[in-house]
């Protein structure tokens, strides 16, 4: 057992674990943090999704000892209702979500690709970057265009305060 | 070994973590990305009794120029490697490559340091490191030494690396402006998948789309990466043009050792390589040809 800090969603905190803990037990087990899910538990799905200083990684690889002193945010850190992010108001409104398995880890694939461009993406440059994410439901084609609008009123939005 | 019970100690310079790795006692590994370690982990085949944690060893995370080659240290990312301007325009096999491994979570996580040291003969970033001359600095407490990639991996996951040994540094010549690479892999889908086959190629050309001398490796066809040496030598005989693109590719098919396995059979991995070979050097010539 080890006692380590990282901050989550933008709290600092400390959990006493293992530090060979995958990350995604330790943010659903020991914080309560449920919206990352685990599916193939080795890399290939997406589904554990969360942003680690920014970028976009799998939680179920990364064992907890190694994100001392990160900054991690989830699905929960992107917004919650009623607070929710315009990722996540373009997917409700698209109908992006089944199941709803595997929508966080989309979420936070999305706003690490959003934040990273300044223009409305094309259908390829999001397959490109969602290309980790498995959706079973849905056939991807609401999920990328809940990108787009994303994307398009997160501009307007800009233009406006600009 | 379980997992609970495994320690982690992270090291805060290269000259700590070398004296962790010199340790006897505890049976230790290196951990970067984590992307194949935690997975073999998880699998319960590498179960050291402590992690050494490199991942934020900064000091091992760069793209330098210097002395006529490029530096990459082995914590440098895929998606650094993809964003790198000095790699995009001096070494673009190996950005074609990491554009390949995995999705972008995979990108953002995984090492160029990890690809080696896990000597896959699927690793993409490899036959674009054969094809580019790359050289590796391995340090230990008492020494350091410097070797080409080809004499550092002998098997499948295995190398010459020594228990207190890492590797610290990766030298690659920087592309001259007529020399163009490319890589091309075949896997069962566009995203997050191992290569069946893969294949990387670097062409020094002349007028004319005449090729004074190319480098041709593939991946997974193998127990390591292989150069097509046979192919190699056919590449200057004229210019590139159909009629030898396609001589070259069929040499391929019989160049290649592929065995049959849960991903392919022998025959298929044969076909695919000489397909790949034959696309790669097409493109190649249009790249050339519209320079
Ligand atoms: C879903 C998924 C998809 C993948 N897709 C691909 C793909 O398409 N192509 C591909 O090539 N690979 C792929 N991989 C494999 C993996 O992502 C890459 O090999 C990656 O580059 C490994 O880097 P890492 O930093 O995560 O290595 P780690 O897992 O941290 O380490 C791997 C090995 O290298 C050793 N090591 C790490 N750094 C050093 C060092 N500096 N010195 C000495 N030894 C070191 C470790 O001890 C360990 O033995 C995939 C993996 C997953 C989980
Ligand atoms: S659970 Fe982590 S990628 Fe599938
Ligand atoms: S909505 Fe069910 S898996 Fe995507």
């Amino acid at each position: 057992m080890k006692s380590i800090q990282f901050v989550v969603n933008g709290k600092e905190c400390t959990v006493l674990c293992p530090p060979a803990k995958p990350l995604l037990d330790v943010l659903r087990e020991d914080l309560g943090l449920t919206a990352s899910k685990e599916c193939c538990g080795k890399g290939e799905c997406g589904s554990c999704s969360v942003l680690i200083n920014n970028e976009v990684v799998c939680s179920c690889l990364i064992l907890t000892g190694q994100v001392e002193n990160q900054k991690i945010t989830t699905c929960e850190g992107v917004g919650l209702s009623p607070n929710l992010d315009v990722i996540q108001e373009s997917f409700i409104a698209e109908g992006a979500t089944q199941c709803g398995y595997c929508t966080p880890g989309i979420i936070v694939s999305a706003k690490a690709f959003l934040d990273g461009i300044d223009h409305v993406p094309s259908v390829g440059e999001i397959k490109t970057a969602l290309g980790g994410n498995l959706c079973r439901c849905t056939g991807y084609t609401k999920i990328i265009k809940a990108v787009q609008t994303a994307a398009s009123k997160k501009r307007s939005e800009t233009e406006t305060i600009g | 070994m379980l997992v609970s019970e495994i320690d982690m100690i992270t090291p805060s310079s290269l000259s700590e973590c070398l004296m962790l790795l010199s340790k006897k006692g505890r049976i230790h590994r290196v951990i970067a990305g984590g992307t194949d370690a935690t997975v073999r982990m998880k699998e319960g085949k590498w179960r050291p009794e402590v992690w050494i944690n490199i991942k934020n060893l900064n000091e091992l995370r760069y793209i330098e120029e210097s002395d006529d080659c490029i530096h990459i240290g082995p914590l440098t990312t895929h998606t650094d490697i993809i964003h790198s301007p000095i790699l995009q325009r001096k070494a673009d096999v190996l950005v074609d490559a990491a554009r390949e491994v995995g999705a972008t979570q995979m990108q953002n996580m995984g090492t160029i340091g990890g690809n080696i040291g896990t000597a896959s003969p699927a690793g993409d970033t490899l036959p674009a490191l054969y094809v580019l001359g790359a050289r590796l600095e391995l340090t230990s407490m008492s020494n350091k030494r410097t070797l080409p990639i080809e004499e550092f991996i002998f098997g499948p996951g295995r190398t010459v690396l020594k228990e207190n040994e890492m590797i610290t540094k990766i030298i690659i010549k920087p592309q001259s402006p007529n020399e163009i690479g490319i890589f091309q892999k075949l896997g069962p889908r566009k995203a997050q998948s191992i290569s069946i086959v893969n294949v990387a190629i670097s062409l020094t050309m002349e007028q004319d789309l005449k090729c004074r001398e190319g480098k041709i490796a593939f991946g997974s066809v193998a127990p390591t990466i292989i150069r097509a040496r046979k192919c190699e030598s056919m590449l200057p005989l004229g210019q590139l043009n159909d009629e030898l693109i396609r001589n070259i590719a069929k040499i391929a098919w019989k160049e290649v050792m592929p065995i049959t396995d849960g991903r392919a059979t022998a025959t298929y991995r044969r076909d695919m390589a000489s397909a790949l070979l034959e696309r790669g050097l097409y493109r190649l010539m249009r790249r050339w040809n519209n320079q």
